[in-house]
Formats: structure tokens, C-alpha cells, sequence
């Protein structure tokens, strides 16, 4: 009998382990801001 | 001195020039290492980068930015907050909206992640106000995802070890039902733009809410909606997860065979994704559904599965709920012996990790 004293009740058998998704980060990316400089001085050479 | 004087202004702007084209290549290789994956890598260019010194302020803010984001991941709480106040403190200075709206974000989810529940709702209002001034829909999204996840933790930090889902002191569900409002808010604004990565995400987030509130149906509908969307993105460590938590809920609505069904499904796919820790925990939940099923055999297979990584790993605690576990089932099968010898494990791993609430079970 799963109820009994010796064996866990179902309580006991719950998960806790909830899988949470990911946080997600605002990012400021310098490959952007580099490409955006690199155009930039391309315009201005024209 | 004319001469003189233009030669020094000469070696001053070519000195200024390398120091910024070597300050932007050091960063540029942490931004690379970071993308994939080497926070540890990416923290120390960065710091070189920050070394070197640069005069453009938009790119100490990335730097700043990035280097609190690449501690976040390396789960260093503290110092990911002290870059990300540098970066607040830099925008701010600057005029840069934009920019303060994403360092307010990033300090939102560092201090959720500190525990720092009310600090962590300040910066994520900051966060949303800005995003609506700007007009800015998926910024709102993201803050109202944000807002989602603090009274998510919130809620669960101030639950109790023994209270179950759906009967919590009502400090933690007033936090939840906070946490249920966000993230359906947030899923208008994404559903509209379109967006179905970040739909994926909140749906995930939302089943775990509705878990916790104890309504286990809607935890069922929000979670069959995530495995859906990790399907479409071929995300196969989002299908695992959504597997497993629909595992959590049928156990609650107690239809166990379907949740031995996806804790199954969660297994195969932890097994596919080399995730030994995840395969572990999977083989611990599919142990307990096995005992509820009162089906002995397969619960001690799947125990002593778990028992194996989890010596294999080196976690004490895993393996001692691994030996209690299989005590239970040795127990109810007749085992006695066997019973006793898990039973006695578990006692002598309880004592030795400090477990007072085991070693008081393992001693009954």
C-alpha cells in the first residue's frame, strides 16, 4: 500500500522541480556598433 | 615649437586612436567568446578591455553591459549587479534612454536573482516606463516577461517546504496571481508582434505559475502550448523541459501513467542532450511516478538509475534520496534486508550532509 507508513504518500512523491524558462538579457552589442562605425566612415571616404 | 607642439598633438590622437582600436578588438573577442558560450573567456577580454580605457562612452555602456550579462551566466550574482549599476550610471549620464531602459532590465533580473524581490520591481518599472514613452512594444514585452519572473521567484521563495500548490499562505498567492497577470500581459504584446520564441517562453513560465496556484488544467493548456512551440523551433532542450512539467501537473491531477508518458519523453530527450544532472532528476520523478503506480519494480529501476549518476556526480544529497527512495520500495516489495541496507545508507549520507530532517526519517 502506497499510503502506509513505510512508503511515502503521495505528498512526498510530488516534484518540486520546476523548470523554469530563461531569463532573458537585453544586450548592447559591440559587432553592431562597430559595423554601424566601419559604414559610417565608408559613407563619409564618398 | 610650432613643430614641436603639432608633433605632440600628432602622437596624442595616434595614441588615442590605437588605444580605442585596441580597447574595441579586445571587446569585440568577448562579445564573440560570450556568444558562444565562454563566459569565463569573454569576462577576462573584457576586463582587458576595460584595462586599455576608452573615450566613447556607447561602448564602455556595451562593455559594462555585457560583462554584467557574462556574470549573470556564470551565475556571479554580485558582480553582474556592480557592472550593470556601472552601465545604469553611464546611460544616465549620457542622456541614453534607450540605454537605461536595458540597464534597468538586466538589473531587474540580477536582483530577482539575488532575492532582492522589491529593489528587483523598481528597476523593472523603470524598465516598462520607458519602453512605453518610446513607444517601444517588444520592450514592453520583455519588462512585463521580467515583471512575470520576479513575482514568480517571489511567490516560490516565500513558500513553505511543506505547503502544497494551490495552498499557500496568502502572501505567495497574491505574488503568483501577480506573476499570471504579467505574463499574460506580456503574451497580448508578443502575440501580436508575432513573436512565438518569446510566446514559447512565457507560455513555460505561465504553466509553472498556474502550477504552483495550484490550477493544474490551465498549467496542462500553457504547457502543451510551450512543447508545441519548442517543437516548431526544433528547441530540444525547451521540449525537455515542457515534457517534464507536464509530467509535474498530471501527477497532480493524478493521472500518473501520463506522467510517467512525458517524464519518459523528458528522459529520452536528457539523454540526447548529454544533460547527466537533468537525466538524474528525470530518473528520480519517473521513480516516484512508478511508487504511486505501485508498480515496485520499475520505481526501484528507475532509483537506482538515479543512484548511479548520482554517485557518478558526486551528489550526496541525490544519493541519499535515491537510498531512502529505494528503501520505501524494498519495503513494500517484502525486501526487508535490502530495505534495511538503502535505509542504513541513507542514515550515514544524512549525517554526513547535515540532513537533520532525513536522518530523523532514516532513523524511523
Amino acid at each position: 500500500d502506497c499510503q502506509s507508513g513505510t512508503v511515502p504518500s503521495s505528498q512526498t512523491l510530488r516534484s518540486d522541480h520546476l523548470e523554469m524558462e530563461p531569463e532573458t538579457m537585453e544586450t548592447k552589442s559591440l559587432t553592431d556598433y562597430f559595423n554601424r562605425m566601419h559604414m559610417d566612415a565608408i559613407m563619409g571616404k564618398r | 615649437r610650432h613643430v614641436q607642439k603639432l608633433k605632440i598633438n600628432v602622437y596624442h590622437s595616434f595614441h588615442a586612436s590605437l588605444m580605442e582600436a585596441s580597447c574595441l578588438e579586445l571587446a569585440l573577442e568577448g562579445e564573440r567568446l560570450c556568444k558562444v558560450g565562454d563566459y569565463s573567456g569573454g569576462v577576462s577580454f573584457f576586463e582587458a578591455a576595460i584595462q586599455v580605457g576608452t573615450e566613447d562612452l556607447q561602448v564602455l555602456s556595451a562593455i559594462y553591459s555585457q560583462l554584467g550579462n557574462a556574470y549573470f551566466h556564470l551565475h556571479n550574482y554580485t558582480k553582474a549587479l556592480e557592472f550593470h549599476h556601472h552601465d545604469l550610471t553611464l546611460t544616465r549620464t549620457m542622456g541614453d534612454l534607450l540605454g537605461e531602459a536595458k540597464a534597468s532590465g538586466n538589473l531587474g533580473n540580477t536582483l530577482k536573482a539575488l532575492g532582492r524581490f522589491d529593489e528587483a520591481v523598481v528597476f523593472c518599472q523603470r524598465h516598462l516606463d520607458i519602453s512605453k514613452d518610446a513607444g517601444d512594444k517588444m520592450g514592453q514585452a520583455r519588462a512585463l516577461y521580467n515583471f512575470g519572473n520576479v513575482y514568480h521567484a517571489k511567490g516560490k521563495n516565500a513558500c513553505t517546504n511543506d505547503s502544497e500548490p494551490g495552498n499557500f499562505p496568502e502572501e505567495v498567492s497574491t505574488a503568483l496571481a501577480k506573476a499570471a497577470e504579467y505574463y499574460e500581459g506580456n503574451l497580448c504584446i508578443v502575440k501580436e508582434l508575432g513573436d512565438r520564441a518569446a510566446q514559447g517562453r512565457t507560455c513555460g513560465n505561465l504553466g509553472n505559475t498556474h502550477y504552483l496556484l495550484g490550477n493544474f488544467r490551465s498549467a496542462v493548456s500553457s504547457h502543451q502550448q510551450r512543447l508545441l512551440i519548442a517543437k516548431e523551433f526544433g528547441d530540444r532542450p525547451a521540449e525537455r523541459r515542457a515534457y517534464c512539467n507536464l509530467g509535474n501537473a498530471y501527477i497532480f491531477l493524478g493521472e500518473f501513467d501520463k506522467a510517467a508518458e512525458h517524464y519518459k519523453r523528458a528522459l529520452q530527450l536528457a539523454r540526447q542532450l548529454k544533460d547527466r544532472a537533468v537525466e538524474a532528476q528525470t530518473c528520480y520523478s519517473l521513480g516516484n511516478t512508478y511508487t504511486l503506480l505501485q508498480d515496485y519494480e520499475r520505481a526501484i529501476d528507475y532509483h537506482l538509475k538515479h543512484l548511479i549518476i548520482a554517485q557518478d556526480l558526486n551528489d550526496r544529497i541525490g544519493e541519499g534520496r535515491a537510498c531512502w527512495s529505494l528503501g520505501n520500495a524494498h519495503t513494500a516489495l517484502g525486501n526487508h534486508d535490502q530495505a534495511m541496507q538503502f535505509a542504513e545508507r541513507h542514515l550515514e549520507i544524512s549525517k554526513e550532509t547535515g540532513d537533520r530532517s532525513g536522518e530523523l526519517t532514516a532513523r524511523m
